[in-house]
């Protein structure tokens, strides 16, 4: 599906009126933002549940999911910065919106750091996930950010509630794209997974066995 | 919506002089995508090799 609407995207829909070509971009750039943000969602309702009722499994969710994470915030943030060059004339701008969205890539990169850094295994699991709930107070902020500043960055174009200000030429593919990527992220965090509740399970009979 | 935008590689490649931006673009998150998938794929085929040494000597 992530094949189909990149092919779609960036050889059938029309040319934009005002951008050109470069707009096309837009295929990756908007997906990767999408899961930037719906990663951490995921990652704090986790946070929440490991912190509330003790579950082990959705810390080693956590873990697993944080490099996609980061992963899929540096390819929004480093399409965003090409897709910058021919349309805004640079390539970076501290702007709200662009700033938020490193701070995020930064706030992944911290979670995996502090998980890191400690050998007791169990305490390292409770302080990602206290990070992880704070740090969920960026998000509305990355997607507000366009609105509350005057920022360089377009307001968003897309809307699953009202109108898309985009034509459906373009609407479509994007759409293909978002959830063709949306699935390759799913199968990347399943395997994330599976390596991870292996390697914190490794003593135990079912692994042993079942590996 | 399904007619090709483009009237030949060459327009295809160069996109009005935007190629060179939107196809470097995909190609790096492709790779990166790739090798994500990669390093958790042999990751997981290491763990499975270890894991029979230990059955293998016990």
């Amino acid at each position: 599906m992530l094949i189909l609407g990149w092919v779609w995207g960036l050889l059938f829909a029309p040319e934009d009126a005002v951008q050109g070509n470069s707009y096309r971009i837009i295929f990756l750039h908007v997906p990767a933002n999408i899961f930037a943000q719906m990663i951490y969602y995921f990652m704090s309702v986790c946070a929440l549940m490991h912190l509330v009722w003790r579950v082990k499994l959705a810390a080693y969710l956590i873990k697993s999911a944080a490099p996609i994470g980061a992963m899929i915030t540096f390819i929004a943030i480093f399409s965003g910065a090409i897709w910058g060059i021919p349309t805004w004339g640079t390539w970076w701008q501290w702007d709200a919106r662009i700033t938020s969205t490193l701070i995020l890539f930064i706030m992944y990169l911290g979670i995996l750091t502090l998980h890191g850094a400690f050998s007791n295994l169990e305490k390292a699991d409770r302080l990602m996930s206290i990070l992880v709930v704070v740090g969920v107070v960026n998000i509305p902020i990355i997607k507000k950010s366009v609105d509350w500043w005057s920022t360089l960055h377009q307001p968003a174009s897309i809307s699953f509630s009202g109108s898309s200000s985009i034509d459906p030429s373009m609407l479509y593919p994007l759409f293909v794209s978002v959830i063709g990527l949306g699935f390759t992220l799913i199968s990347l965090g399943i395997l994330n997974s599976r390596f991870y509740i292996y390697t914190r399970e490794k003593n135990k009979r079912w692994v042993i066995d079942n590996v | 919506m399904f007619d090709l935008a483009f009237d030949s590689i060459n327009e295809i490649v160069n996109m009005d002089g935007h190629g060179i931006y939107v196809w470097s673009v995909y190609l790096i998150a492709i790779l990166i995508i790739i090798v994500s998938f990669v390093i958790a794929r042999k990751r997981i085929k290491n763990f499975r090799s270890k894991i029979d040494i230990k059955n293998a000597s016990s």
